[in-house]
């Protein structure tokens, strides 16, 4: 599936993430690959205001993907600006209307309008991905660090739990432990959590790793600083940025996989419009109202694919430095 | 088909002779049997009655269903969509008539019963073989009844059927008394069922799980196959000659096969029988009939008989206990919009605890109408104040309750969407909590629910005992009352005059006290391509398809 299939093709490109480097060379990782075209671009002298819209402009993907999810930022924190009426009722002699002026995206089986249901399911979706990819960044980075850092028994037994959590499919983790803790949002998020641990945990290693191994950790330690002030004014700062721009990028995934997991039936309970949930109610309506099941997956897909162009742009411009 | 049937069943029959009567128990004159010609509610004419020609032999029958509960005992199996498969597996005791609820026989060719409804005696057509060619003897019934009970879980309804069972009493080859510790009227009925459908005493014998991976029966159909989840395949089965006293055909099976495919979606379904993947489809949504009527599909549609699909309501629960607010739930609750928005065009509203097509159904529909200031005024008069968000309180107790439900047909859902809604206009808050169907039976035990969805198929009035007699399971936490001993007396009365009296007042205290909130009668709809002809519904609704021949098969 998507989800699992597009970190492995992404992750690459981020520096020192590769799985097959489990201890990269310090002398690789000092000259990152960068996209040679962009990066002379990147470094021109700032020409002010005039310039930056420009750069922005040149990137018309990146422009629109942030345009998009202003809208979808809009919709999570003010959806009644976007979408005025109410998602729960409807009105059952205008069920099944196609899109139009009325109804901007139809209406669906119980005749409420699917414009306002997907806009108001917005703050669920995000809000569930969000607390996801929080629960994988601080789990996942805690365990990434202490191994990259202390080294060792230590660094070994973290990652082989790491292989292992690696090597089950995160979608098949989520729903075995969905399974277990029982339905809800909140559940849902857990589980989509610990389905992307592993890839913090692996990164957040391998950034400490580097860093560890430079020589201005070297000359710091030399100088006696203790070990937690090295990790905090050290390691943390410089091993940040790629797994904050990884975080950026999981979200996306972990959006995906919690409509997912709500297609499926494990999210919140009906009525709650998440979006994965209105894809789900569509289904048996496809050949007669195909557009309760294509809009709003078009909006998960324009969501995931938006974050994905920010993630990039993010990790592009952090390897500048 | 290389076997040449008797000549009879070659030609379509629209009347039936009195040859074709074998030996009909006392109590079924003739027409009972003309009411035939003219099947079931709207729509449902039987096809081979338009004409169309003589039947023809040979074809394979693709009919697409929309789940599979895992398993292909019909003693075990309780979903519709599985029942389409195993009911041609096995033969019945007896048959039941769709129209009157007259039991007529099938294995047995008649049967006793003695004043008091505590011995049945049966006594076997003779002939009848397993298809392993193991005869159908009083043995081989006896094994299946002494069994049936204990079976798992899975096997819920064969616990009503078979309840006060103390034996069965061999007397010959092929006669035998089937004892009960109480009266128990309803056993006749419960002998046409699918789920007292006699299997093969090996089967019998197996595990529970082994049976559902495979069965052998005296069916018109033989089990070819079974992929859980997939397909089931049904080869005809060679020399059968016992068929119901009901069917026109009651040899052979005109078809070589029947393919049944599990094809979740309704939009899939319909799209396939438009382009010719298959014959017959189950579960019709109602956005696809105007597709399927286009396509000249024939839509066959016919109520469920038993408990109409209502909002069981577990009154342990304090906000239960008065009856202006169960009241109110039913006045709020508007169920011509729900039908006329959720549910096919032949659906009808509830009109009583019974749905419509039950025996001794009584119409109780002006109990069950809406009005939703008048629910405002009784959830008032309970002693209920308006809160600042439009809900009502009293106590500092919110009036709002959970409705436990379950995916087991694609109407519930938006249903239920639908009633939250509605309750939701006069201030009554309600959840949805969706179950696994696997943890049903539990939640019902326990009493782990505070209202649930769902209904209970059964052509027998009986069922109305064993869902509210406080005796037995009791699920729904019923105080002990008046409606007990009607319950008891119907068990045991074997004037259908007076037990049909004795029904109306049960259903009369459960409806005017608003135990329980019937909202829509489940209606089963088929939609078969126009070539196809001779499906017909028995008595609960499912199909036989031993009469159904396809024009131009292949011969």
């Amino acid at each position: 599936m998507t989800q699992i299939a597009a970190p492995s093709a992404l992750k690459p490109e981020l520096p020192g993430t590769d799985p097959s480097e489990p201890r990269p060379e310090p002398a690789t990782l000092q000259t990152v690959p960068g996209r040679p075209d962009r990066g002379g671009r990147e470094r021109s002298p700032a020409q002010g205001q005039a310039g930056r819209t420009r750069r922005w402009l040149r990137r018309p993907g990146l422009l629109l993907s942030a345009l998009f999810l202003l809208l979808v930022l809009t919709a999570a924190f003010a959806p009644g600006v976007l979408a005025p009426g109410d998602p729960y009722t409807g009105d059952s002699s205008q069920a099944l209307q196609p899109p139009g002026t009325a109804h901007w995206f139809g209406t669906d089986h119980l005749g409420r309008d699917l414009y306002t249901r997907v806009v108001h399911g917005t703050s669920l979706s995000l809000r569930t991905a969000l607390i996801a990819v929080v629960i994988a960044l601080i789990s996942g980075g805690i365990f990434g660090v202490a191994a990259g850092f202390l080294g060792g028994w230590i660094d070994q037994a973290i990652m082989r739990v790491v292989d292992v959590l690696l090597a089950i499919p995160s979608l098949l983790l989520s729903l075995a432990l969905i399974s277990a803790l029982g339905f809800g949002s909140t559940n849902v998020a857990i589980a989509v959590a610990l389905g992307s641990v592993a890839t913090f945990a692996r990164i957040a290693r391998s950034q400490s790793l580097r860093v560890c191994q430079s020589t201005f950790v070297e000359a710091s330690r030399s100088l006696g600083s203790r070990w937690h002030t090295t990790l905090r004014r050290h390691v943390l700062p410089n091993a940040a940025g790629p797994i904050l721009a990884l975080a950026v990028l999981e979200f996306g995934m972990a959006i995906l996989a919690v409509s997912a997991l709500s297609f499926l039936g494990y999210g919140a309970p009906r009525p709650a419009p998440e979006w994965g949930s209105l894809v789900s109610e569509g289904r048996n309506y496809m050949a007669a109202a195909g557009w309760l099941t294509t809009l709003p997956g078009l909006v998960i897909a324009a969501t995931v694919l938006s974050i994905n162009r920010l993630a990039h742009a993010l990790g592009g411009e952090r390897r500048r430095f | 088909m290389t076997l040449a049937p008797p000549p009879h069943s070659r030609t379509p029959q629209r009347t039936f002779s009195g040859s074709r009567l074998r030996a009909l128990g006392a109590g079924i004159g003739l027409s009972t049997l003309l009411a035939l010609t003219a099947c079931g509610g709207a729509g449902a004419q039987s096809p081979a009655a338009d004409g169309g020609g003589d039947p023809v032999s040979g074809g394979t029958l693709r009919f697409a269903v929309g789940s599979d509960a895992g398993c292909i005992d019909p003693q075990q199996v309780g979903s519709n969509d599985s029942i389409y498969s195993t009911r041609q597996l096995v033969d019945s005791l007896t048959d039941q008539d769709p129209e009157t609820g007259e039991i007529v026989p099938w294995l047995a060719q008649e049967w006793e019963i003695n004043d008091d409804a505590t011995e049945f005696t049966f006594t076997l057509q003779e002939g009848v073989t397993f298809s392993d060619g193991t005869p159908v003897d009083s043995e081989a019934v006896a094994a299946n009844f002494d069994r049936a009970l204990d079976l798992g879980a899975r096997a819920a309804l064969i616990g009503g059927y078979l309840q006060g069972y103390e034996g069965t009493e061999i007397v010959d080859e092929r006669t035998f008394t089937v004892t009960f510790a109480e009266p128990s009227a309803q056993f006749l009925q419960a002998t046409s069922t699918h789920t007292l459908g006699i299997l093969h005493p090996d089967t019998v014998a197996a595990s529970d799980d082994a049976r559902c991976e495979s069965v052998i029966g005296s069916g018109p159909f033989v089990l070819e196959s079974y992929t859980p989840n997939d397909s089931i395949s049904l080869s005809a089965r060679e020399g059968y000659d016992w068929g119901s006293s009901l069917w026109e055909n009651q040899s052979e099976p005109y078809l070589d096969g029947i393919e049944f495919t599990v094809v979740p979606e309704s939009g899939v379904r319909a799209g396939s029988l438009q382009s010719d993947q298959v014959e017959v489809i189950g579960n019709i949504a109602p956005q696809d009939e105007a597709q399927l009527q286009a396509a000249e599909a024939q839509l066959l549609a016919r109520t469920n008989p038993g408990i109409a699909f209502g909002l069981r309501l577990n009154h342990d629960l304090e906000v239960f206990a008065d009856e202006e607010v169960r009241e109110a739930i039913s006045l709020a609750i508007n169920r011509e919009e729900i039908v006329s928005t959720v549910y096919t065009a032949d659906t009808p509203a509830a009109t009583s605890i019974l749905s419509s097509t039950t025996p001794d159904h009584a119409d109780l529909s002006e109990h069950l109408g809406h009005d939703p200031q008048r629910a405002e005024q009784l959830i008032a008069e309970a002693g209920y104040e308006r809160t600042d968000d439009g809900g009502w309180e009293r106590d500092g107790e919110p009036l709002e309750f959970e409705i436990l439900w379950f995916n087991n047909a694609a109407t519930n859902a938006p249903t239920l969407e639908l009633i939250q809604q509605q309750l939701a206009a006069v201030g009554i808050g309600v959840s949805l909590q969706e179950g696994q169907v696997a943890e049903w039976q539990t939640h019902l035990s326990e009493g782990t629910f505070e209202t649930n969805w769902g209904n209970i198929t059964r052509a027998d009035p009986d069922i109305l005992r064993t869902t509210y007699h406080t005796d037995l399971a009791n699920s729904y936490r019923l105080e002990p009352s008046a409606l007990d001993d009607l319950l008891l007396e119907q068990a045991a009365a074997t004037d259908p005059q007076e037990r049909a009296e004795l029904v109306a007042q049960a259903q009369e205290h459960l409806v005017t006290e608003y135990l329980e909130i019937p909202v829509v009668d489940l209606t089963t709809v088929l939609a078969v391509r126009a070539e196809v002809h001779g499906v017909r519904f028995d008595s609960g609704s499912r199909v036989h398809l031993n009469d159904v021949w396809i024009e131009d098969a292949e011969q």
